[in-house]
């Protein structure tokens, strides 16, 4: 499976919270709760763009793991 | 069986078989233990499947990791290398780690491994090491490296292990605690201890606070990580000058809760696994729970079936949690 890139609309609607979704992978969670926080606090471009860096890197680096794969299919369908 | 109580004897014995383990057990037991592929920290609390929660300083908990692994290596990390800890982690395995309560090594990972580099991208789980509560003040939870033989107060160990290529290593956490209907909390700097909370945006002194909601201390405060119940623990209130200690820092920005009630941890602990955890109990490799959900709920002699493991100052699902039992699972691809 692939991961959608990093210019996807869904990474900064995730982000943002513009969408929140129910996720299963664990890290991405935990991730998550910090960096809605952090661009909700600062919502910057650099900062907007730094925290889809990040999560589209544990998603990459996670891929072959299930609950990923079911995550991206939630956040992306 | 993967996770079991043993005698020194017979750790010694396994160990001199080559096993690869993750052990518990008080220090004495420990430096008892011959050089061998071996990683572990200090603490004579366990709940084991045979007794349920138990105290004993001549056993050990043994996590034998050598039929799941194809290779592993011990690296230690000081406060500073430990940033590097998500980004060294194996490709395709698991990083396992055990800290010394208190330790500056321990202190630092808590404030500062969410923002570590590359977060989260491997798995990292473990604990927190303690001591026997009438140690505390006379003894220093320690980890030791079997492979080298060191003894280490002030550092990480971490086990990288890897997997075949057929398996795949995840991390879960069984949190009984939900955030409360009170106030919304939140504090200005992250930090393990605060003397001011802002109570719904109201700055306001914390201990006089709790006082005067008589909340109870003993259940901790709860954010909510993209759904994650995430607890920060009370450690207590420095009446000299009012401020509230935690186990764990709190961080500027996030929502906190105080919990509400888990009047019979075991009934819940049950609920949960039948209702809600999707946990498949055959694949789970190693878990550990909470020295204060150990305390507070009373779990000598009680069984938190199907898991068993060493009770810890702290547990690690790629951060520092409070109240928590951590588990790894290894499953097929």
């Amino acid at each position: 499976m692939d991961v959608p890139s990093k210019t996807h609309k869904g990474w900064q609607d995730v982000v943002t919270g513009k969408k929140t979704f129910q996720l299963k992978f664990l890290a991405a969670k935990i991730l998550l709760g910090r960096l809605t926080r952090s661009v909700k606090d600062n919502p910057t471009p650099d900062n907007v763009k730094a925290s889809i860096d990040q999560l589209h890197d544990i998603f990459a680096q996670n891929v072959h793991i299930p609950s990923v794969q079911d995550d991206l299919k939630t956040i992306f369908g | 069986m993967r996770q079991e109580i043993l005698s020194i004897d017979d750790a010694k014995r396994k160990i001199s078989e080559g096993r690869k383990l993750l052990l518990a057990g008080d220090e004495d037991a420990l430096r008892q233990l011959p050089k061998g592929d071996w990683l572990a920290g200090t603490i004579p609390y366990f709940i084991s499947h045979e007794r349920g929660g138990l105290v004993a300083r001549d056993l050990i908990f043994a996590t034998d990791v050598t039929d799941i692994v194809t290779s592993v290596a011990i690296t230690q990390y000081d406060q500073n290398s430990l940033a590097r800890v998500y980004a060294e982690g194996p490709k395709h395995g698991f990083s396992f780690i055990v800290i010394p309560a208190s330790s500056q090594t321990h202190l630092s990972f808590a404030l500062n491994g969410p923002n570590y580099k590359s977060f989260g991208v491997r798995p990292l789980i473990g604990w927190i090491a303690g001591v026997h509560l009438d140690d505390l003040g006379k003894r220093t939870p320690k980890v030791f490296n079997g492979i080298t033989g060191d003894v280490v107060e002030d550092g990480a160990l971490v086990l990288q292990a890897e997997l075949p290529p057929s398996k795949l290593a995840e991390i879960g956490i069984i949190n009984l605690f939900e955030q409360g209907d009170g106030d919304i909390l939140t504090f200005s700097e992250d930090g393990f201890s605060a003397k001011y909370v802002m109570v719904n945006g109201e700055k306001t002194e914390f201990a006089p606070y709790l006082k005067k909601l008589k909340l109870d201390t003993k259940l901790p405060l709860v954010a909510d990580y993209y759904g994650v119940m995430v607890n920060i623990s009370f450690q207590g209130v420095d009446d000299t000058d009012g401020t509230v200690k935690f186990y764990a820092p709190v961080f500027s920005g996030i929502r906190y809760k105080h919990a509400k009630p888990v009047t019979d941890y075991v009934k819940s602990f049950g609920e949960c696994l039948s209702k809600e955890c999707d946990v498949d109990t055959d694949k789970v490799v190693f878990s550990c729970n909470c020295i204060l959900n150990y305390l507070y709920s009373e779990l000598e002699n009680k069984k938190t079936e199907p898991f068993v493991g060493p009770v810890t100052f702290g547990e690690i699902a790629y951060q520092l949690l409070n109240q928590t039992l951590v588990y790894l699972e290894v499953k097929d691809m």
